[in-house]
């Protein structure tokens, strides 16, 4: 038995239509004052997040929209990083999106109490260099795989996400295990509970069959996931291949401030502490014969997997940005799946777990502590 | 302006210059471009060492100083005196060790000159970067808090109190007075404690300079030895904490006993007339000692040692107390039979043993026992146990007195957070060195006295209150100034994205969080310079003056080029 | 007229060569250049000190991975080497750098600059896959015969300033002949003279040959006069400006490759660019939506507004936008226009200050009232 509580929705007009139709809904008996949802961009190559007040624009609005341009946390949190305002807010974002808006929250960079976060079962997101080549084809092309939950054409990390379905919101919409015609109203909190109230709708139904079909993806995931990070192991591990997976690299930095997670102003790699007189550099030269210049490439990397890899949500937003097609969020999230798993944690997963980074408990990792002790 | 550092090599009699060849270092040093000057002396910490030191300061016009001498801790205090009076701020100096670490612990002399070449041209890399900090002083305030107002509170607090210092002391219950208000007489004298106990409280309460605050419990202390700011919420009470300064903490809150009732073999909460020692006393100070049917009993058992194995540890209190039992029981009711079954007898002191000596006789029978189970039979009580030989035995009484383990007052964890006090294996708070600093924590000026230490008897818990408060007496002399830290963290405002990473790993309470600019902000009276934060903060929006990044880096830098 | 060193090898073999004398003379600490970094070939900007190690270098390959003004100022940026070094950078690059010590970005002590008349880069895009490094004898090619290649940088098609100033050394490239058989280096200061004493060379008097380098460079002309148009059609106020930054992800990647914007903290990613609470509030009653995050054509004009007069037009935008927005083109075109107002070139003459911070009483007297 579930721990969530769910209605099945009737949607005969499509699920996106059913969907928009019930946030217009929600705009007119004032249970949200703004919703933020992705909209397509004037010159329609593009989705960007809009935080719409006005529900007429709603009609022009995409739950699920191809590209994920920019990580709806990061529009989340730019929004009430400053604090919550009298605004009630609800915002429609993928799962990984989600994650990353309770991460941040946890943060300080979000405020979540006037805020509600719906989510939706995620089929992936198409890269932005491929969605770019032809915007309305691959629109189609999208919605079309998203139907037969076909990721071939997904962003790689997307391929091998067993967190497609994750709840970690308030509301979510179950489309997988639904019936033709309808999908699931799933509630994950007393926000949740609230709003499905205020729209007349009765949490009691059996959304077993919605669990099951993502128990039963995310587990295809899972094992998928296993073998790809094992195989890209064998390609990227031990600091030559590191070395050599990133020799493209420019330090544009582009991936770090795409991140929804990396939320410091001025990087580490980019303040004062790298930045050394030039004889320091010919010393470090000397010392080789040749160095690369501007030398440590590879150290920004490990040193931002290192800083943000326990929050990370795999979402690949740095992998679309890389402007030298280096693969950056499949390297992270194969990390950051490891790094997790030594807290037993995973990002984003509930806003009550501290971020295992600043939660001191004594007994903990003793393995790894002085043998002698 | 231009940077002149001045270099100057001690030979510190022959522990330096018999081991370093201090010209082939001076020879190598001299290389740097922005060292003014490189010479070597006698001895530097010599009153002529610290004159010469000043006259070349002014003379050769330094800017920065660099001394290759002992440890720090000998002479670093001394040095930065001398740039001082010469005129140079104390900050823009460091020293080399090239005694301790380099001198004395190399054999070879070529590779002790090559390691005290390479130190001190880190320190010379070092301090090209360093800064001018200038000292801060505040008042020290001379107050002292005063935690728990039982006898060991109530006795340092007295001992405290002038018209130049205040005490506050906080207590948790309605009354002062804490367990001792229990007891009839103590043990040893005999002599009735209440007298002193409530004339001491009389004291307490007519004394102007203690401000006693029952029902009361201490919400939040944040600063160091001198200079505490304490917050105290009374107890149902609506309104906002009491907030004072004080300068020094003493923490007295007491003991409570082990829960027999753990150990189902001794029946205590289930069988009648089996007793703590507490419910004991309490009884024998209410005048009648008598079982749960009125009557008096014709014979106790007092058990020793109830939860020792558990605790691991002897409670030191509770034989002497268990004979005092014996005391009562046999002035009040005179045929009385007497039994004290225990495992193991502690009876110390140059006095204690005579009081044990003159107790046994005719009614009252010490049995070396273990394993005890209490079982009823009929309306009396049966006492299975193993004697001294391991032989099976058997005692039928009519009541059992327990005397459970000493363990750490229940709030003991809650204060130890809230103080920032760390507690022993046992939970008893933790003294700085059981030896020869059993009162001191490892914070100073915050004391640990009377049971909340460690368990023990009245007469020790006063002469550790008059301890504390010697300790207070002497160290926080009101008028006296104080110099809080000068090396402290800082944030950057226009770096910090008030993640509040560095706020949950201050140890100091150092560190608060502005709302309205959404960023976190560093107290730095109260920062202690431990760089947590700074450690802690990836984008490296805090740092520690005077351990600055590229401070660091250009010694490490110069330390293994 | 300019002293002139000749060697009667490929361009590249003899520069190689010259700096090889230069380390091994101990003439300079360290050759900065392009080079091939690893066994698969990827291309970056190295320091080198052992001549060895000169084997990989490749100075003038049609790539701009990092634009090297932006590497010079880091590597000056806390004071000039002591010794000196030979940096081999192109005009652009060059002028950036330029542009930057005018702003205590760096400094130009102990540095011997080396650059070249230049054919242009390809986009980074094309390394990756390979198609620079095939393509490399067609890009030879083209530059001895002073053509414009199809698939470099729109920047580079439309550069006009692709002579290098405030150099101690000019290779000559673009438009030479005879690229492979002769290596002509013209020594533009006294710098440049003294440190080739010794070497095994032929000398001369010469002068560049101004036509033929005209001549490219009214080819380039029509090239940008072309792009131009077609952002211009683009650029149509600020709707237009909206449908061209519309895709824009806000990644500040532009800024970050940008060798003139140098600021440590940018305006628009500090606290200063935050929208509170209030701010949508007030947003909001005006319209019936709002785009967030804020700001991101904001971002694009507040840039324009701060660089746009020192923007020397090499590219590198370009190359690191992960949405192919012609940054570069709408840069060049609002900076040349700005620059212009002021008979301004970027990175030209160090004497010459940044038009921002110089006053003159008889300027722009047609503004005034």
């Amino acid at each position: 038995m579930s721990k969530f509580k769910g209605a099945v929705i009737t949607a005969k007009s499509g699920t996106e239509k059913t969907i928009i139709d019930m946030l217009e809904k929600t705009i007119d008996k004032g249970v949200f004052d703004a919703i933020i949802i992705p909209m397509r961009v004037p010159a329609g190559d593009s989705f960007a997040y809009v935080l719409i007040k006005d529900k007429s624009l709603l009609n022009d609005a995409s739950v699920l929209p191809p590209t994920m341009f920019v990580q709806g946390a990061k529009a989340v949190s730019s929004v009430t990083r400053l604090g919550k305002g009298k605004t009630k807010i609800a915002a429609v974002m993928r799962p990984c999106e989600v994650r990353a808006t309770i991460e941040l929250a946890k943060l300080g960079q979000v405020d979540l109490e006037n805020m509600t976060i719906i989510s939706m079962d995620c089929p992936g997101v198409l890269p932005s260099s491929d969605f770019l080549k032809d915007p309305e084809k691959n629109i189609k092309l999208f919605n079309e795989a998203a139907k037969k939950l076909d990721d071939t054409i997904m962003r790689p990390v997307c391929q091998i996400c067993n967190k497609s379905s994750m709840v970690s919101g308030d509301i979510h919409i179950g489309t997988l295990g639904a019936k033709k015609d309808a999908f699931f109203f799933i509630s994950n909190s007393e926000k949740g509970e609230k709003v499905a109230n205020k729209l007349g709708i009765n949490l009691k139904d059996n959304i077993d069959s919605w669990q099951t079909k993502v128990k039963t993806i995310s587990e295809e995931k899972h094992e998928k996931r296993k073998k790809a990070h094992k195989e890209l192991k064998t390609k990227v591990g031990g600091i030559d291949n590191l070395v050599e997976t990133f020799s493209h690299c420019i330090n544009c930095h582009n991936c770090m401030r795409v991140c929804p997670v990396c939320i410091c102003r001025l990087c580490y790699f980019d303040s004062d502490k790298v930045k050394h007189p030039a004889d320091d550099y010919l010393e470090r030269t000397e010392s080789k014969g040749s160095m690369r210049f501007l030398p440590d490439t590879t150290l920004f990397q490990m040193g931002r997997m290192m800083h943000m890899s326990i929050s990370c949500v795999s979402c690949g937003a740095c992998e679309d940005a890389c402007s030298m097609s280096i693969p950056v969020a499949q390297i992270f999230s194969m990390i950051a799946d490891e790094t997790q798993a030594l807290f037993d944690y995973v990002s984003g997963r509930r806003l009550d777990e501290s971020i295992p980074i600043v939660a001191y408990k004594e007994e903990e990792l003793h393995e790894v502590e002085d043998a002698n002790d | 302006m231009e940077r002149k550092i001045g270099v100057y090599v001690c030979e510190c009699g022959p522990n330096i210059a018999e081991k370093i060849d201090i010209d082939k270092v001076i020879e190598e040093i001299s290389s740097n471009n922005d060292v003014a000057v490189v010479e070597k002396y006698k001895l530097l910490c010599s009153s002529d060492g610290k004159k010469f030191l000043e006259e070349e300061i002014k003379k050769q016009g330094l800017t920065h100083l660099v001394i290759a001498a002992c440890s720090p801790k000998e002479h670093e205090k001394t040095f930065m005196e001398v740039s001082e009076n010469a005129g140079l701020n104390p900050y823009l100096f460091q020293l080399a060790n090239i005694r301790e670490q380099c001198a004395w612990i190399t054999e070879d002399k070529d590779e002790a000159t090559k390691k005290a070449i390479r130190l001190i041209r880190a320190a010379i890399g070092r301090v090209r970067y360093h800064s001018s900090l200038e000292k801060k002083e505040i008042e020290s305030n001379p107050d002292v808090l005063v935690i728990g107002g039982g006898i060991a509170g109530i006795e340092a607090s007295l001992q405290l109190a002038s018209p130049e210092r205040k005490v506050y002391l906080v207590e948790k219950t309605p009354e002062l007075g804490g367990l001792v208000t229990n007891f009839e007489k103590n043990f040893l004298s005999m002599k009735s404690l209440s007298e002193i106990i409530n004339s001491k409280i009389e004291e307490i309460n007519t004394n102007e300079n203690i401000k006693v605050f029952t029902s009361s419990e201490v919400e939040e202390t944040v600063g160091f030895f001198g200079n505490f700011e304490i917050k105290v919420k009374q107890a149902n009470s609506e309104e906002d904490p009491i907030q004072f300064n004080v300068g020094s903490i003493v923490v007295a809150i007491g003991s409570t006993l082990f829960d027999p009732k753990k150990i189902p073999e001794y029946g205590c909460g289930k069988l009648d007339n089996v007793i703590t020692s507490l419910e004991f006393e309490k009884m024998n100070k209410s005048g009648k000692i008598s079982l749960k049917n009125g009557k008096p009993p014709k014979s106790v058992a007092i058990i020793h040692c109830v939860g020792r194995d558990e605790k691991g540890y002897c409670s030191e209190i509770c034989c002497m107390y268990s004979i005092k039992f014996a005391r009562y029981l046999t002035d009040k009711i005179p045929s009385v039979k007497v039994s004290n079954l225990y495992s193991d007898l502690c009876i110390p002191g140059k006095t204690n043993q005579k009081f044990y000596e003159q107790t046994i006789g005719k009614n009252v029978n010490f049995i070396r026992s273990s394993d005890a189970e209490i079982i009823k039979s009929k309306d009396q009580l049966s006492i299975k146990y193993n004697d001294e030989n391991g032989s099976k035995s058997n005692l039928i009484v009519d009541m059992v007195v327990l005397a459970p383990a000493v363990e750490p007052a229940v709030d003991a964890s809650k204060i130890a957070e809230i103080i920032g006090i760390s507690q022993g294996d046992e939970g008893f708070f933790e003294e700085e060195h059981e030896k020869i600093n059993p009162i001191s924590t490892s914070t100073e000026g915050i004391y640990i006295i009377g049971c909340a230490q460690s368990p023990k008897n009245i007469s020790e818990t006063l002469i550790q209150s008059e301890a504390a408060a010697g300790k207070i007496l002497s160290s926080l002399i009101p008028g006296r100034k104080i110099e809080p830290e000068v090396k402290t963290s800082q944030i950057s405002e226009a770096l910090c994205i008030g993640c509040k990473t560095c706020l949950y790993v201050c140890s100091y309470g150092a560190i608060t969080f502005d709302e309205s600019k959404k960023i976190s902000v560093v107290n730095e009276v109260i920062c202690r310079g431990c760089g947590n934060c700074v450690a802690a903060c990836p984008s490296g929006a805090a740092s520690i003056k005077h351990f600055k990044f590229k401070q660091l880096y250009q010694e490490i830098r110069e330390a293994v080029k | 007229m300019t002293k002139v060193l000749i060697m009667n090898k490929n361009t590249e073999q003899g520069v190689l060569e010259f700096l090889k004398f230069l380390l091994e003379n101990k003439k300079v600490k360290g050759v900065f250049s392009l080079k091939k970094i690893d066994k698969k070939g990827a291309v970056a900007y190295s320091l080198i000190t052992n001549p060895k190690d000169l084997e990989d270098a490749v100075p003038f390959y049609p790539l701009m991975p990092v634009n090297a003004g932006n590497l010079l100022s880091r590597f000056t940026l806390n004071g000039p080497p002591k010794e000196p070094i030979a940096a081999v950078v192109k005009p652009c690059e060059l002028r950036g750098f330029i542009e930057l010590i005018k702003r205590e970005q760096g400094s130009l002590e102990n540095l011997l600059i080396i650059s070249s008349t230049c054919g242009g880069v390809y986009p980074t895009k094309l390394e990756i896959d390979g198609t620079v490094e095939k393509n490399l004898s067609k890009y030879w090619d083209a530059v001895k015969k002073g053509q414009i290649l199809n698939d470099i940088r729109p920047a580079c098609k439309s550069c006009e300033e692709f002579t290098p100033y405030v150099t101690d050394i000019t290779v000559d490239i673009l438009g030479k002949n005879d690229l492979d058989k002769q290596c002509i280096m013209f020594l533009n200061t006294k710098k440049g003279e003294e440190i080739v004493k010794s070497i095994k060379a032929d000398f001369s008097d010469n002068k560049i040959d101004g036509s033929k380098l005209d001549n490219i460079r009214e080819k380039r002309g029509i090239e940008k006069k072309k792009l131009f148009e077609e952002i211009e059609k683009k650029m149509n106020g600020i709707d237009g400006l909206i449908q061209i930054f519309g895709k824009c992800i806000s990644c500040h990647g532009c800024s970050k490759v940008c060798p003139i914007c140098y600021c440590i903290l940018c305006e628009f990613e500090s606290s200063d660019s935050e929208y509170g609470p209030s701010n949508y509030e007030t947003e909001l009653r005006k319209r019936p939506g709002l785009r967030v995050p804020p700001g991101t054509l904001y971002y694009h004009l507040g840039r324009l507004t701060h660089m746009g007069i020192s923007c020397v037009a090499c590219g590198a935008c370009d190359d690191v936008c992960p949405v192919d927005i012609p940054v570069s083109m709408i840069f060049k075109k609002v900076g040349e226009s700005v620059q212009k107002m002021f008979d301004y070139i970027p990175g030209k003459n160090i004497e010459e200050e940044i038009p921002l911070i110089t006053y003159k009483k008889d300027e722009f007297t047609e503004f005034e009232g």
